[in-house]
């Protein structure tokens, strides 16, 4: 008895005051250990690569191009998805399948705690792993020299989809505790996914752009041509995206808590709380989206627009010299640069010493080239002194090109900048091909100096223009024969004529009985 | 003290029953007995509700023309999906609770099991043509049965790689590969929903996958495993 009063006083060890109690860490560590999703992995990782990265690979080494199809259709989401959601329907019906279903309502964790750290344990591997993939094939493009920046705000809104889709998956596995709950959210998930890629190429705008799979507007468009070279990847959209797939991971989840056997009173109404948030949530998103309009850069909501993403992205030009005229180019189209000198090489010389012809050559940005009703002219002339601008965002470079007929190749892009440069300095329109016949003499003779014979060019003119109007016909006709006529002279004659007569000839006002 | 005419039996004691043989309609009973709680253990209720509903889904797809006019992959996409997602129902439906203790005492297990896989994929082409009926079908009734068999035939592969529970996911990664070929116009034989129904290619391996799905599936059962995170279980 003496010994029993003389003990020391044993106080209660204090519970952890952590953000996170001890408990529920341990919980998630032993759910972590015991999860499904691990599985899976091996086998998302082998159609990631096949479906995700192998396909950009064909493409052409920007970042706005090569993530077109992965991030920009939401195909790394399309993997993601249906898997993670299914396997979180495995786990969330875990304890129904069993029939655990009354020995965890009676332990002293309420129910629907236990479910949430089952479902954080799932979506933490789904998330870590899209995270880690997605990683590694930027790693991969970065190796590979892919110019520009990559599209972070898209990898977010990938990482907030396959959250979203384990809570959709996990909800249903808690609602139907049976072994077709991980099919039924899988393909379930699948057809929704395929649903949105279809409203996706059907609606530039509106609504439909909350869809993670539309590449409208921040991949299609003028956005695709500057983006992460020119300018910042505008960020509204893809917040409005997060917001809206948050609001639904947090509907599904609150929808596990709803029922009696989730928990006290007190859970539940939390419970109804986050139902009602995340259906606020993806309202407001929803509401954002269609209030958006499609800007120069890329999708603009208002409410969430920062303007200092407005600001281009400072770059030094990569120059070379061709004809004694500079050619400038954003870094990321260094790798292009040759080939660009080597496009421009003959008509720059045919040219140079002619009053108006350019003193330099530069890349420019599509917001800042003018259309004039049309699509922006890839080459275009302008300033004082005169300088050439060359928007090779709108051009298919040579090498490969993921989604043309195949590669692209040196004569079909030297032939189309020719083409392009002559009509800017002659001023044809190269939306239409619309000119003056003294235009299209002259620039049949032009083009033919610079390598394009006269028989080749009606099918040059075809493939390179995209405006409306019939095809034009054989190289044959008035304004071929006073071509031949003009070309006929010396080098220096027609250097001299058109020094004389260029304003005329820009200005449309010359007919061809006054062509040399 | 002998074993000697143990065989015989005690005076007095009852005549031991007939065998089971000598009474056709009690073997008969217990033949569909047997069968009957096979097919409740593998839910194949719930399976056949599962693709009824499917046939409605696909049903409603070509009735309210869902299907947004494009390329072949926008023209194919509901229909392979839909059709993936059967063959995923009666993979699942192959996942058995009672594990070696059936392995031990089913001697009819494989008949069992093949039944089961022939019936629900008859059941999956069935459900799936009626739904067709609604509208036209891309590929028609021809291509469905041979995109049906061989989906069935992944599905059984992957239930005997992974397990019942976890077979779902072949004909899911089998979708996602078709939806790359249809976007890539990848014409392989061996993605045969991107052939053409009468094309003899695809119809040869589909038809390949499915018996030797089969075969492997009847001989070797699902993958079945005592560890519970693993996809086998």
């Amino acid at each position: 008895m003496a010994a029993a009063t003389a003990a020391p006083v044993r106080h209660r060890i204090p519970r952890a005051a952590g953000v996170m109690p001890q408990g529920a860490l341990r919980l998630l560590r032993v759910e972590l250990r015991r999860n499904a999703m691990p599985w899976i992995l091996p086998l998302i990782a082998a159609l990631f690569w096949f479906d995700s990265y192998r396909p950009s690979t064909a493409t052409a080494p920007l970042y706005a191009i090569r993530t077109f199809w992965n991030l920009g259709q939401g195909h790394t989401i399309i993997d993601f998805g249906p898997f993670v959601a299914g396997v979180a329907a495995w786990m969330g019906s875990r304890d129904g399948r069993r029939g655990l279903a009354d020995l965890v309502t009676t332990t002293a964790r309420p129910r629907w705690a236990g479910q949430l750290g089952t479902w954080a344990a799932t979506a933490i591997w789904a998330v870590v792993a899209y995270l880690i993939f997605v990683g590694v094939m930027f790693a991969a493009y970065a190796h590979q020299g892919v110019g520009g920046s990559p599209p972070w705000w898209s990898v977010a809104v990938g990482a907030t989809a396959v959250a979203a889709f384990t809570a959709f998956g996990f909800a249903v596995g808690v609602y139907w505790p049976s072994r077709f709950a991980a099919p039924v959210a899988a393909f379930g998930g699948f057809l929704a996914m395929s649903q949105s890629s279809q409203a996706g190429f059907r609606d530039p705008s509106g609504w439909a752009l909350i869809l993670p799979t539309n590449s409208n507007g921040s991949f299609v468009g003028n956005a695709q041509a500057d983006s992460g070279i020119f300018y910042h990847w505008l960020p509204d959209l893809q917040i409005a995206r997060i917001i809206f797939l948050a609001g639904i991971a947090l509907l599904a989840l609150g929808l596990t808590g709803l029922p009696a056997r989730a928990g006290g009173k007190r859970l539940r109404i939390a419970a109804a709380v986050l139902v009602v948030a995340g259906v606020a949530s993806a309202g407001t998103a929803i509401g954002l989206t269609a209030s958006s309009r499609v800007g120069a850069h890329g999708v603009v909501i208002s409410a969430l627009h920062d303007a200092a993403s407005d600001k281009p992205i400072a770059y030094t030009p990569v120059c070379g010299h061709v004809a004694g005229i500079g050619v400038c180019v954003a870094p990321a189209y260094q790798r292009w640069l040759p080939d660009v000198n080597a496009a421009l090489a003959p008509v720059l010389s045919e040219v140079a010493g002619l009053p108006g012809g350019p003193v330099r050559a530069t890349q420019i940005a599509a917001a800042d080239a003018g259309g004039h009703g049309g699509p922006p002219p890839v080459v275009s002339l302008g300033g004082q002194p005169p300088v050439t601008r060359l928007l090779l965002g709108n051009l298919n470079m040579p090498g490969p090109c993921g989604f043309c007929a195949g590669p692209v190749v040196l004569s079909e892009f030297n032939g189309q900048i020719r083409l392009n440069f002559v009509q800017a300095f002659i001023g044809v329109n190269q939306f239409t091909d619309h000119g003056s016949p003294v235009q299209l003499a002259v620039q049949a003779v032009l083009l033919q100096e610079a390598g394009v014979p006269f028989a080749a060019q009606p099918k040059l003119i075809t493939e390179v223009r995209d405006g409306p109007g019939a095809s034009p016909g054989p190289a044959a006709g008035p304004v071929y024969a006073a071509a031949r006529r003009f070309a006929a002279l010396s080098a220096s004659a027609r250097q001299r004529w058109l020094a004389a007569h260029l304003a005329a000839v820009r200005a449309g006002g010359l007919a061809l009985k006054d062509l040399p | 003290m002998t074993t000697a005419g143990l065989d015989r039996p005690a005076p007095g004691s009852v005549p031991p029953p007939a065998p089971a043989a000598a009474r056709p309609g009690r073997v008969a009973a217990a033949g569909w007995r047997l069968t009957r709680l096979f097919l409740t253990s593998r839910l194949v209720p719930i399976a056949v509700v599962l693709l009824a509903a499917l046939g409605a889904v696909l049903w409603s797809s070509l009735h309210w023309h869902w299907n947004i006019a494009g390329g072949a992959a926008a023209r194919n996409f509901i229909a392979v999906t839909i059709e993936s997602g059967a063959a995923a129902v009666i993979t699942v439906a192959t996942y058995g609770p009672f594990g070696e203790s059936e392995r031990v005492a089913g001697r009819w297990l494989p008949w069992l099991r093949l039944g089961t896989a022939v019936l629900l994929t008859a059941t999956a082409f069935g459900a799936l043509a009626a739904g067709a009926a609604a509208g036209s079908l891309p590929g028609g009734d021809l291509a469905l049965l041979r995109n049906i068999g061989g989906l069935a035939g992944i599905g059984l592969l992957a239930a005997i790689l992974v397990g019942g529970s976890f077979a779902w996911t072949g004909p899911m990664a089998y979708l996602l590969i078709t939806e790359g070929a249809f976007a890539h116009r990848s014409t392989t034989p061996w993605v045969w929903p991107t052939r053409l129904p009468h094309d003899r290619g695809g119809a040869i391996c589909a038809g390949l996958v499915l018996a030797v799905g089969l075969v492997l599936f009847t001989v070797r059962g699902p993958r079945e495993s005592g560890r519970e995170p693993g996809p086998a279980n």
